[in-house]
């Protein structure tokens, strides 16, 4: 009886269904607590929801693979969820066209340049070739940094663990600079917060004010285009 | 039937942009081709279609959730890059530092002011 017992959920995981559920469950339990924790800018929902299915794993010694082939059914909904991401894009058309100039002169070198410091700086700290693919779109909201890592050959749980400690780290430098180049533009905050810090930062702009969450975004979404264009074409000249 | 026929038409445009790439030997990625696809086709129709809009949301909002269980993978494979724990660090820390700065210099010098109807006395 507890033989089959301790038996029973690797049974379960032997469909996707259990591992979707599990993500699912995960998801919706991981927005409780960070609810409760009173939406901590430091600790993103998706750490904790990604600690529940850590910790559901470890105890039901369900192996990690296996989880992974099981929830590859739900992933695949990222693919049209990315082409999803052209709706707001769209909404923003009149903000970029009234702004085209300051866009343009500062979003290509800003995009360029995230990612150019990461790949230096790793490259010079001794990082393999996979790590250094793998940082490189660390600046990129994660459906499209994703595909971007896939394309330069990454790895895409470094990848994740990189998305994640930038956009921390993203909301946090904004807050100290801010403050020491006595900039009070809620425009250029906003958009220094989604270039670099990509949906966390957006989540933290939202929080300063409306003007700076629609630059935000804005900034997040113009960043992910133009880094999804140039990151593949400069790498594949480059490497 | 509103949201099935959208999602229809996300599916179809991620085709068309792997269709593309796949073509024309791009180093984007299938969903990212489609994403400017769409926009596309929208600007030149002048609005979007209501379908698209009512499939998407519901997509968009589950986005953190179709990413999670890549978060997942970072705890089982971190072992493996301990010894990387320098180039990250630089890369994360110093690397965002740097971009953070470059992006605020950048962007207020480029920026016009604001105009005056909304001052900036809401800091």
């Amino acid at each position: 009886m507890l033989d089959s017992l301790l038996a029973l959920p690797n049974h379960l995981f032997e469909t996707p269904i259990a591992a979707i559920a599990l993500t699912l469950l995960a998801f919706f339990a991981g927005n409780q607590v960070f609810q409760w924790m009173g939406r901590p800018s430091w600790c993103p929902g998706i750490l904790i929801a990604a600690l529940i299915v850590v910790l559901t794993l470890v105890l039901l010694s369900v192996n990690y693979e296996v989880y992974q082939q099981g929830a590859a059914w739900l992933v695949l909904l990222l693919g049209p969820a990315t082409v999803a991401l052209g709706i707001p894009l769209y909404q923003q058309m009149h903000h970029i066209r009234a702004l085209w100039k300051p866009i343009l002169f500062t979003l290509p070198p800003a995009a360029i340049l995230a990612a150019v410091y990461s790949v230096l700086l790793a490259w010079l700290a001794g990082a393999t070739p996979e790590v250094m693919a793998s940082l490189a779109p660390k600046s990129v909201t994660a459906p499209i940094a994703i595909s971007i890592t896939e394309q330069l050959g990454g790895s895409i749980p470094v990848l994740m663990g990189g998305l994640l400690i930038t956009g921390v780290m993203a909301t946090f430098w904004v807050s100290v600079l801010v403050k020491i180049l006595n900039i009070q533009d809620h425009r250029v905050i906003g958009f220094a917060l989604g270039i670099n810090g990509h949906a966390i930062g957006t989540v933290r702009a939202f929080e300063l004010s409306p003007t700076a969450g629609a630059f935000s975004s804005l900034g997040m979404g113009l960043t992910a285009v133009f880094t999804a264009l140039f990151l593949p074409i400069a790498w594949r000249l480059v490497f | 039937m509103h949201v099935i026929k959208g999602f229809l038409i996300l599916l179809l445009f991620l085709l068309s942009g792997d269709a593309l790439v796949t073509l024309l030997n791009l180093p984007i990625s299938a969903g990212v081709a489609g994403m400017l696809l769409i926009t596309l086709w929208f600007m030149l129709r002048g609005r979007m279609q209501e379908d698209v809009a009512l499939a998407s949301q519901p997509l968009i909002a589950v986005l953190a959730m179709l990413i999670m269980p890549g978060v997942v993978g970072v705890f089982f494979v971190a072992g493996r890059y301990a010894d990387q724990w320098l180039a990250f660090v630089a890369a994360l820390v110093v690397g965002t530092f740097l971009s953070v700065l470059t992006t605020l210099i950048l962007m207020s010098r480029f920026t016009p002011k604001e105009p005056t109807k909304d001052e900036d006395r809401s800091c």
